[in-house]
C-alpha cells in the first residue's frame, strides 16, 4: 500500500517523535509513505481565520502536488491539517474546480486525492484485527484516555470518520495493543486549539477540563492523534496543576509511539523521552520500559 | 448599542442585507435555524462569549452586521466545529465567523483581541515567507512584538531542552509557487525580508 503522507509544520519540530513514531508504525504495517514533495503549510489557523482564498490555495497546491505524484490517497497525522485538506478537497468538488486551478498551477486535472486523517487510515485500511497480529510486546495494564479532539471527527459531514459525540476507533486500536481504554466525558471536548501562545488562558481553562476529566476516568495516560492537543495538554500541565492545586502527572503521548512500542520498537526508536510529562515512570511500572 | 435580541422579528421591516449576502456569497441560509439552542450549548467557549453561536445567528436575522464584527467571539472562536456538527439544520456557523472576521479585518474594526491577530498575522508572514510556518521563531517574535519578551521563558527552556523547538526548520523551496497564492500585502515585518 502506497499513500501520499503529508507531516505538517508541528511535524518538523515540536512533534518530531509524532512524525519518526508514524513512520516506523507504518513501514512495520506494510505501509509505503511517500512525503509530498515540497508541500507548504495547509492553510490551517492564521490563514484559515483570516483568508479564505489563501486557505483554499496553501491547500490546494498540496493536493496537486499529490496528483502529480500519482497518488489517489493522502493521510496526515495532523488534525489541523486532515481538516483544512479534506475541506478543501471537498469544496473543489462542489466547486468543480481541481486542485491546479484552487493552487495557481499550470495543469489541469479532474482528479481529488481523497484525504484521511492517520488514525482513519489505519482504523480504515488496515483495522485493529491486522494492528493486533502485529503486536510483539502487549501494553498490558495501561489504563488509557483515548482523547480525539475536534478535528478528526468534527464536522461529521466533512470527515466522515467515526462518531463525532462518542468516538471509538482509538479506542479500538489501542485495545489491539493489549491495553484498556476508559470510559471518559472529553474525548471529543476541545484543548484549546491555536490559542496556546496569543490567548494562553483558554488552553488553561479547556485543557484544564480535558485533564481533569481523565483522571476522574482514572485514566493514567491521556492519547493524542493531532501535535496541538499534545503540545496544550502537555505543556500546559503544570500551570493548571498549579491553578487546580491538583498533581495531575498524566503523560501526553501520540497513538503512533504506544503502536510502535507494542510493536516491539525501544522507548529511544519512539522518542519518548521528548514528552515533557514524563512517560517513563509509568511505563517502568508496567514493565513495559 | 446592545442589541435586544428579544423582540419579535419583523421580517419585513429587518434589513436582512447581510443575511442575502452570506446566502449569495456563503449558500449559507440562517432561514432554516430551528432555534433550538444546540449550538450555544455545545460550544467550547460560549462561556466566555459576549454572543454565543445563537445569538450570533439572531444577530444576522435582525442586520447588526456592526455589532458582530465588533464582538469579542469573532477573534475567541476556536473553530472546533461544535455548532456545526450539532446543529440539525446544518447552519455553518464557524465559515460566517470566517467571513466576518475577514471583513471586519479589510475595513480596520478595532480587534478586541490585538494578540490573537497579532499572532496569526505573524504566522502568516511565516508561511508568505518560507512557505511552512517555523514555530519556534514565530513564538519568539510573537513575545518581542507583543511586548511580553519573557512570557513562557522557563516552558520555552524546557522545551528547548527536549529538542521541540528548532530554530532552523526547511521552508518550501519553490517559494515563488506559494507566495503568489498571497493576494494582500503583508500586515506585519513590512520593508523586511
Amino acid at each position: 500500500m502506497t499513500v501520499a503522507y503529508y507531516p505538517g509544520c508541528s511535524l518538523h519540530s515540536l512533534a518530531l517523535e509524532y512524525d519518526r513514531s508514524s513512520r516506523l508504525v507504518c513501514q512495520r504495517l506494510g505501509i509505503r509513505l511517500q512525503e509530498v514533495e515540497d508541500w507548504n503549510c495547509c492553510g490551517a489557523s492564521a490563514a484559515h481565520s483570516l483568508d479564505q482564498e489563501l486557505t483554499m490555495g496553501l491547500a490546494s497546491r498540496n493536493l496537486a502536488i499529490v496528483n502529480r505524484m500519482g497518488l489517489e490517497k493522502l493521510t496526515t497525522p495532523c488534525a489541523g491539517c486532515f481538516s483544512r485538506l479534506k475541506t478543501t478537497s471537498l469544496e473543489l468538488r462542489k466547486k468543480k474546480s481541481s486542485p491546479e486551478e484552487m493552487g495557481k498551477g499550470d495543469a489541469y486535472t479532474e482528479r481529488i486525492p481523497e484525504v484521511t486523517h492517520l488514525l482513519q487510515y489505519l482504523y480504515e485500511w488496515v483495522g485493529p484485527g491486522k494492528i493486533a497480529e502485529a503486536v510483539i510486546k502487549p501494553l498490558k495494564g495501561l489504563k488509557l484516555a483515548a482523547y480525539y479532539g475536534c478535528l478528526i471527527t468534527r464536522p461529521r459531514a466533512v470527515t466522515g470518520f467515526d462518531d463525532p459525540e462518542q468516538p471509538v476507533s482509538m479506542d479500538q486500536l489501542l485495545r489491539a495493543l493489549g491495553a484498556e481504554t476508559v470510559n471518559w466525558s472529553h474525548k471529543a471536548e476541545c484543548c484549546g486549539g491555536a490559542f496556546a501562545a496569543s490567548e494562553t488562558s483558554i488552553v488553561i481553562d479547556l485543557g484544564g477540563q480535558v485533564l481533569e476529566a481523565a483522571r476522574q476516568g482514572e485514566a493514567e495516560a491521556i492519547v493524542v492523534a493531532c501535535p496541538m492537543c499534545q503540545t496544550n495538554l502537555d505543556s500546559r500541565q503544570q500551570a493548571i496543576e498549579q491553578g487546580n492545586g491538583i498533581l495531575y502527572d498524566l503523560p501526553v503521548i501520540y497513538f503512533t509511539q504506544l503502536m510502535g512500542l507494542a510493536f516491539g520498537y525501544s522507548i529511544s526508536d519512539m522518542a519518548l523521552r521528548r514528552l515533557l510529562v514524563s512517560p517513563l515512570p509509568l511505563l517502568m511500572r508496567k514493565k513495559l520500559a | 448599542m446592545v442589541p435586544n435580541l428579544y423582540r419579535p422579528i419583523h421580517l419585513d421591516k429587518t434589513a436582512g442585507a447581510l443575511q442575502v449576502e452570506l446566502k449569495q456569497v456563503l449558500g449559507i441560509d440562517i432561514e432554516v435555524c430551528l432555534e433550538c439552542g444546540k449550538c450555544s450549548g455545545g460550544c467550547s467557549n460560549g462561556h466566555i462569549f459576549d454572543y454565543t453561536p445563537r445569538k450570533i445567528v439572531q444577530l444576522v436575522k435582525l442586520g447588526f452586521e456592526d455589532t458582530l464584527m465588533k464582538m469579542d467571539a469573532l477573534w475567541i472562536c476556536l473553530s472546533c466545529q461544535l455548532c456545526l456538527d450539532r446543529c440539525p439544520a446544518g447552519i455553518d456557523i464557524p465559515r460566517i465567523l470566517d467571513y466576518l472576521r475577514e471583513k471586519a479585518r479589510r475595513k480596520g474594526i478595532t480587534v478586541t483581541r490585538p494578540n490573537v491577530l497579532l499572532f496569526q498575522e505573524l504566522m502568516l508572514d511565516s508561511i508568505r515567507k518560507r512557505g511552512k510556518v517555523a514555530e519556534f521563531p514565530l513564538m519568539l517574535k510573537f513575545n518581542f512584538k507583543s511586548g511580553q519578551y519573557l512570557k513562557d521563558a522557563g516552558l520555552g527552556m524546557k522545551m528547548f531542552a527536549k529538542g521541540k523547538l528548532s530554530l532552523l526548520s526547511p521552508g518550501v523551496q519553490n517559494k515563488e509557487d506559494v507566495r503568489r497564492l498571497f493576494t494582500s500585502e503583508p500586515a506585519q515585518d513590512k520593508g523586511k525580508t
